[in-house]
């Protein structure tokens, strides 16, 4: 039991430092970067007078030593208190909780796509040419950007056959286009790196005991080799939550959905630090916690971590 | 035995492809669904990325879609018709004072808000007074409203009200037939004031013909028709359909497909580009935006650009008409004056004045003194290069790099150079405000000459070339002070006249509001600005 308690305390404490990390660069590069805040925020001709700009800044506290801000800020933080956006006069926790659910839809129906085309492919398309034509596909949706996949998508299935809308919240089949375009790349990323585990794993000896044993090609890749590939995989999968996140900001645009994405870019051009603070929290949290997740789920996936687990926490060893 | 992975998997690919057909199956029925609605819907496609960013309210925001969107909802005291003129609309009838600094307004008594407060003087003050409080730090509407010139409002009785300015202020009419100074319930002012940037359905209440029902901040807004509508502009009454929607899709390409493709039924903000490969079962209509022309400011206190000379020649070694026809597709005018073509008193006399001529400005830079050349082939004089420093704003979309592609090519071949930074916001303030550089670029919309008054008075706030003459400001002083219409006409000719020579600022081309439209629309109409107008549209 101690032991976890232990494990429990120090998870805790990396979490608050990556958060207090995280929000300490914010505020930095909110600082470094040139020009005046308030100029910025008005945004381009603005035709607003100087006093006017002078009671803006007294009031978002601009106007105070750096370290004193500073201080205020971590202080409102500590309290869960992520403040008032400077554009929309409207609490963080609502600007990004209103775009929230559409970007989580989007990205978690990407990832399902995703991990369900990689598993398809690697389970089924076995053989020199089957494996030779879908890493050949793999290496151009990953070379695209993913603005173009879009753009392709909407005027084939959009424009040209109109299975699908563009946008709209009326319909809920909008939403399988952008997943799609979403899922391709992690798709192929994710599919490379299974097709590589698993065919280094049928080159080991153990492949060719089971194969002795009369299993058939589907039960050693399904029981056995998958997992070695899968290992690599899931690692991946964590990494590829923080780019679907990313991603997402160009696929938003492309297909005009609300979301995180596009959020992240007004606040960034306006200059709306308690926005901008509010989602890289947000990201910090999904990084910390997906990553959680990877490291209890290795020892799931490959028995000879539950013995080394002990040892040393999530060292991923073949 | 167990199963295999493979047997176990398939189910959920079944799965997953059954659900992806059922949703496409939803999409078939709920587009016929729309189709043969009651009442109609006409969807409406336009950029609109900046609304979600606090620029729902056009008293506050300084974007044109902020007021494009929100017309709709928002009723202005004046309409201005096509030709420039003023109509009853909230008001019956007004009177300007002899000195034209006041203006009393007869107002309709029949008007009601969608929340069912009523239309009256004291709406009229809540409004306007909420323009001006410094705290609303409006970007725009309040140096409309006359910014310091701005005394007063006050409700004579119910529905009279009168807007008092310390000065002579000819555009105030012009002002008030904007979105800009249009009015929200006094309600809605005094309990939600503070949402009105982020806006939303029971926030942005007027009295227009269509509320704002539903809001998706980066997708769509939706506005359904208000029945009670009855003091239109020239007498237009409630709207003939429901149900406008408005889908907000940032990217050039997807507003042209949806168009295209039928899902929508009119689309805004087309670029040029593609609005000359849209196929002939559209419309497109190409409204050109009345004010300063997209032009560059040649800062005078700075650097080179001190010599008139320089000035000239800088404007007249640029190929103009080749850079704009090639980059606009032939959609956009070329501007010849420092007023577009479609804004009132714009002096024609101008047009073919100041032509493309490399030998006239060479000829000029030879006077100016800069007939040494260096190993570039740059023009030298006195050991000093002549080189320019353009600063440019982010985000800088192609057809401006291009067009300064065109601008810096075509000086080097006379031997002027022409650096161009494309800066991020912040350090385009950090040159900007102390005037640390030779040339910027903008274009600026307005219907009013007025609008001169910043960019070329001493003390205006968009003066980039600081210019500065009192013969110039007493100018535009008498133009924001004379009613005569003939007398301002007379004024805003003159400093038209006056850049053609002194050459502050360089006119590059007039930008147009493109809107695409299927044949299930029509009596689709546009304001001075080329925003569409829904008063009289039916769909079918």
């Amino acid at each position: 039991m101690k032991p976890l308690l232990v494990r429990l305390a120090g998870l805790a404490a990396s979490v608050i430092v990556v958060l207090w990390g995280a929000a300490t660069l914010a505020f930095l590069a909110f600082r470094v970067i040139p020009g005046d805040p308030v100029s910025v925020m008005l945004g381009p001709q603005a035709q607003v007078s100087d006093a006017v700009k002078d009671g803006i800044r007294a009031e978002l506290g601009l106007d105070r030593p750096a370290l004193e801000q500073y201080l205020s800020y971590l202080g409102q933080l500590a309290q869960g208190n992520l403040g008032e956006s400077y554009q929309l006069r409207m609490p963080v926790t609502e600007v990004i909780g209103r775009q929230l659910g559409s970007t989580l839809q989007l990205t978690a129906l990407a990832l399902v796509l995703a991990v369900v085309l990689a598993l398809v492919l690697a389970l089924f398309v076995r053989g020199r040419v089957g494996r030779g034509i879908v890493a050949g596909a793999e290496l151009v949706v990953l070379s695209s950007p993913v603005f173009w996949i879009g753009l392709l998508l909407l005027s084939v299935f959009a424009f040209g056959l109109g299975w699908f809308p563009v946008s709209g919240t009326r319909n809920p089949a909008t939403i399988v286009l952008p997943a799609v375009t979403l899922a391709l790349p992690v798709a192929a990323l994710l599919g490379q790196v299974l097709r590589d585990g698993i065919e280094a794993a049928e080159r080991q000896p153990f492949a060719t005991t089971v194969r002795a044993r009369g299993a058939g090609q589907v039960r050693l890749t399904a029981h056995h080799t998958l997992r070695h590939g899968a290992a690599g995989a899931l690692t991946l999968t964590a990494y590829l939550v923080g780019s679907l996140l990313g991603g997402a900001v160009l696929v938003e645009t492309v297909f005009a959905r609300p979301g995180l994405g596009r959020v992240t870019l007004a606040a960034i051009t306006d200059r709306d630090l308690p926005v901008i603070t509010g989602i890289i929290l947000f990201s910090a949290m999904v990084f910390v916690v997906v990553n959680v997740v990877v490291e209890l789920l290795h020892p799931v996936l490959d028995p000879r971590q539950r013995r080394a687990s002990r040892i040393a926490v999530g060292e991923l060893r073949r | 035995m167990p199963t295999s992975l493979a047997r176990r998997i398939l189910p959920v690919t079944a799965f997953v492809a059954a659900s992806a057909l059922l949703l496409s199956a939803c999409a078939g029925t709920a587009d016929e669904g729309a189709a043969d609605g009651g009442g109609g819907e006409v969807v409406w496609a336009i950029e609109g990325a900046n609304l979600a960013a606090g620029h729902m309210d056009p008293q506050t925001s300084q974007l044109d879609v902020s007021g494009m969107v929100q017309r709709v909802v928002l009723d202005s005291l004046v309409f201005q018709e096509s030709d420039g003129s003023f109509s009853p609309w909230l008001a019956k009838d007004w009177q300007v004072s002899d000195d034209s600094t006041t203006y009393t307004f007869e107002l309709r008594d029949d008007v009601t808000f969608h929340d069912g407060e009523p239309f009256d003087a004291e709406a009229v003050k809540a409004n306007f007074d909420r323009i001006v409080d410094p705290e609303t730090a409006s970007a725009q509407a309040a140096s409309m409203l006359g910014a310091d010139f701005y005394e007063g409002t006050t409700a004579i009785d119910e529905y009279t009200v009168e807007v008092k300015f310390t000065q002579p202020y000819s555009p105030f009419l012009q002002a008030a037939s904007t979105a800009n100074l249009g009015f929200y319930s006094p309600k809605v002012l005094e309990e939600s004031g503070e949402q009105l940037k982020a806006g939303g359905p029971g926030v942005n209440v007027g009295t227009g013909p269509f509320e704002l029902t539903e809001y998706t901040p980066d997708q769509e807004l939706v506005y359904n028709r208000n029945p009670d509508y009855a003091w239109g502009p020239d007498g237009a009454e409630a709207a003939s359909f429901e149900t406008l929607r408005v889908e907000i899709l940032p990217e050039a390409s997807v507003r042209a497909g949806v168009v295209e493709s039928g899902e929508a039924d009119l689309a805004s903000n087309i670029p040029p580009n593609l609005a000359v490969d849209l196929p002939d079962t559209l419309t497109v209509d190409s409204v050109e935006y009345p004010g300063l022309p997209y032009s560059l400011y040649l800062n005078e206190k700075y650097g080179v650009f001190a010599d008139e000379k320089v000035r000239q020649a800088f404007a007249r070694g640029i190929d103009v008409d080749a850079a704009v026809e090639e980059i606009y597709f032939g959609q956009f005018p070329r501007a010849w004056s420092i007023l577009g073509a479609t804004t009132p008193d714009y002096d024609a006399s101008l047009e073919d004045s100041w032509p493309f001529d490399q030998d006239a400005a060479s000829t000029l830079l030879d006077e100016a003194g800069w007939t040494e050349r260096d190993s570039d082939g740059i023009r030298m004089k006195d050991g000093e290069r002549l080189s320019v420093r353009w600063i440019a704003w982010t985000p800088q979309p192609d057809d401006k790099a291009a067009l300064g592609n065109a601008i810096q090519s075509d000086l080097a071949e006379i031997g002027f150079e022409v650096k161009r930074e494309v800066l991020e916001p912040g350090a385009y303030n950090e040159q900007y405000n102390p005037k640390t550089f030779d040339l910027t670029d903008w274009g600026f919309s307005g219907v009013d000459g007025d609008l001169l008054r910043s960019h070329l008075h001493t003390d205006g706030f968009q003066n980039a070339s600081q210019v500065s003459d009192p013969e110039i400001d007493a100018l535009l002083e008498e133009g924001i002070a004379t009613s005569d219409a003939d007398a301002r006409a007379d004024v805003y000719k003159q400093l038209q006249q006056w850049n053609a020579e002194y050459t502050a600022i360089v006119p590059l081309y007039s930008p147009s509001l493109i809107t695409a439209y299927n044949d299930t629309v029509s009596g689709l109409e546009y304001d001075l600005y080329g925003r569409p107008l829904f008063y009289e549209v039916t769909v079918g």
